[in-house]
């Protein structure tokens, strides 16, 4: 533990890990290809978790079994201390690859999720309203996914996922395919949301500085098979400057700890 | 491409439709000339001949009914047996896409109709439903059918996973998954089948009309040939082509403005 004096309190997990392990047949049919292995973790309330790795460690899989997305092949998942057994609108994710519905106009994607619980119409209004407000997109509810840029369609994606007001969000490397100066708008964007709209966040990247710039908590995973190397409490106050002494040589002892392992 | 920035007196459409109407006209040009200065006028009657003949139909009858009703009687049968092919089709495909069991139910079953020729089926049609508008539409049915499920199947079969899991995380229920996500998501497939099938349906109206029929321009044709009248052949053959262009525009335009949001692929 970096720090000792975390601003997380420590009641109880609205997430856990219980040893999760995630084994795929690998490609020829006959052996195994192990991806996950022991992965032990809990994840409190209001908590920005990141889970830091290298690419193609396993990240997606973990995040898609945390969600209910995937099954383990070996431990189990509690969201609020029942199993995880599927997906249920209780946890939102968004994609790495932004996953709209091309047919959908921007608010029938925002919508979809209060439509087919069947909300009130009212509610399901309201809900994509707040929701585009809140992601700075009033103004595009008519427009369809391929009209829109990469970072605007993300936009819609955590909309999308916001409008169903889940317990726990998820999210896959969502600015990954950004250029490098949309990613920095839009992790100073999802940094005002989440002070705004307080939430659980299980936020997954490759990239050191996004994780050091959110995080309230840094996960740091090894290669595969992948399990937990190293946990990293994050206080710095927010916003943070990628510049600051601190965030540089949090950076330097991660990406060392890291190097280690590959 | 057209490079309309070295030819700036037209735009790009304006243009496709200038060669249009030149290789067209070619066409008939070479088509009169042959027939008129070789030895195949004896097969091939002129063009000019063929198209008065053609618009001559629209006014005169040919056996009972003037050009127009022909079509009209043409088009119906597709239409009805279309309609058919397109209700059976899509909810084939799109079940054998989606459903394990059913694809292991009707898959075999299908993909030994598949291969068969409509005009196989002939002999059958007649023995079953005797000379009645039913045979025909049901042999027009089986030349469009399989175009509608085979594309259906092929939408339904490739609907992006993360979009199933993306609306079931979101609460969907497996009857909202397959109503708002495999079925428009297969849209731009269901579309380019039924593009198909109603070409091939139009196509296959001549055959079903060589069963015993008093109308249609498969009927012309017949007609036509029965009698050894080779401009009257043409003139089914000029209806047959021009109908059939103008269906495919058509589907072709009705595609666009349904799927404008798959304009883009990729996202
Ligand atoms: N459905 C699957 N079947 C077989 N193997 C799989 C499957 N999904 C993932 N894998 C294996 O798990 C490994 C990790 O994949 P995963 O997508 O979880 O990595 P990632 O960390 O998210 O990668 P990236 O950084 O590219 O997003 C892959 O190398 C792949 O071999
Ligand atoms: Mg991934």
């Amino acid at each position: 533990m970096e720090r000792s004096e975390g601003n997380i309190k420590k009641k109880n997990p609205v997430l856990e890990c219980r040893n999760v392990g995630r084994s795929f047949d690998s490609y020829d049919g006959k052996g195994k290809n192990e991806v996950l292995r022991g992965m032990n973790f809990e994840v409190y309330e209001n908590e920005f978790l990141v889970l830091f790795g290298a690419g193609q460690c396993g990240k997606t899989t973990l995040l898609n079994i945390l969600a209910g997305l995937d099954m383990p092949t070996e431990g189990e998942v509690y969201a609020n201390g029942e199993k995880v057994s599927g997906p249920a609108p209780e946890r939102g994710f968004v994609y790495q690859k932004t996953s709209l519905f091309p047919w959908m106009t921007v608010e029938d994607n925002v919508g979809f999720g209060p439509k087919v619980r069947h909300l009130p119409e009212k509610e399901c209004k309201e809900r994509i309203r707040k929701y585009l407000d809140l992601v700075g997109l009033t103004g595009f509810e008519k427009s369809y996914p391929s009209q829109l840029s990469g970072g605007m369609r993300q936009r819609v994606g955590i909309a999308r996922a916001y409008a169903n007001e889940p317990d726990i969000m998820f999210m896959d490397e969502p600015f990954g395919h950004l250029d490098a100066q949309t990613r920095y708008m839009m992790e100073e964007e999802l940094q005002r949301i989440w002070q705004q709209e307080k939430r659980t966040v299980i936020f997954v990247t490759n990239n050191i500085e996004e994780a050091l710039f959110l995080a309230d908590r840094i996960i740091l995973l090894t290669n595969c098979p992948t399990h937990i190397k190293q946990e990293y409490s994050i206080t710095m106050q927010r916003p943070r400057d990628y510049v600051d002494p601190e965030f540089l040589r949090l950076r330097q002892l991660i990406t060392d700890n890291m190097d280690l392992t590959l | 491409m057209i490079d309309s920035t070295t030819n700036s007196r037209f735009t790009n459409k304006q243009l496709i439709i200038i060669y249009t109407i030149i290789s067209l006209v070619c066409l008939l040009i070479v088509w009169e000339l042959v027939a008129r200065f070789t030895s195949a006028s004896m097969f091939l009657p002129p063009a000019s001949e063929v198209l008065t003949a053609f618009f001559r139909s629209f006014a005169e009858p040919i056996g009972q009914h003037t050009m127009l009703f022909h079509v009209g009687i043409s088009l119906y049968r597709v239409a009805v047996a279309f309609l058919f092919a397109t209700v059976i089709g899509i909810a084939l495909g799109v079940g054998m896409g989606y459903s394990r069991l059913f694809e292991a139910i009707f898959k075999p079953l299908f993909e030994f109709i598949r291969p068969i020729p409509p005009l196989a089926w002939i002999p059958l049609s007649i023995l079953w439903f005797g000379l009645s508008d039913t045979g025909k539409f049901f042999i027009i049915f089986l030349g469009c059918f399989c175009f509608i499920t085979v594309n259906t199947y092929d939408g339904a079969k490739n609907v992006d996973p993360e979009l199933m899991g993306a609306a079931r995380m979101l609460g969907a229920n497996e009857r909202q998954v397959f109503f708002k996500i495999v079925l428009p998501s297969s849209v731009p497939y269901i579309f380019a089948g039924l593009q198909i099938a109603v070409t091939a349906g139009w196509s296959a109206v001549v055959g079903a009309e060589m069963i015993q029929s008093n109308e249609g321009v498969g009927w012309v044709i017949i007609r036509g040939m029965s009698t050894g009248n080779t401009v009257q052949i043409m003139v089914g053959i000029v209806a047959i082509g021009i109908v059939g262009f103008i269906l495919a525009n058509l589907t072709s335009a009705l595609e666009r403005r349904l799927c404008a949001w798959n304009a883009q692929k990729g996202i």
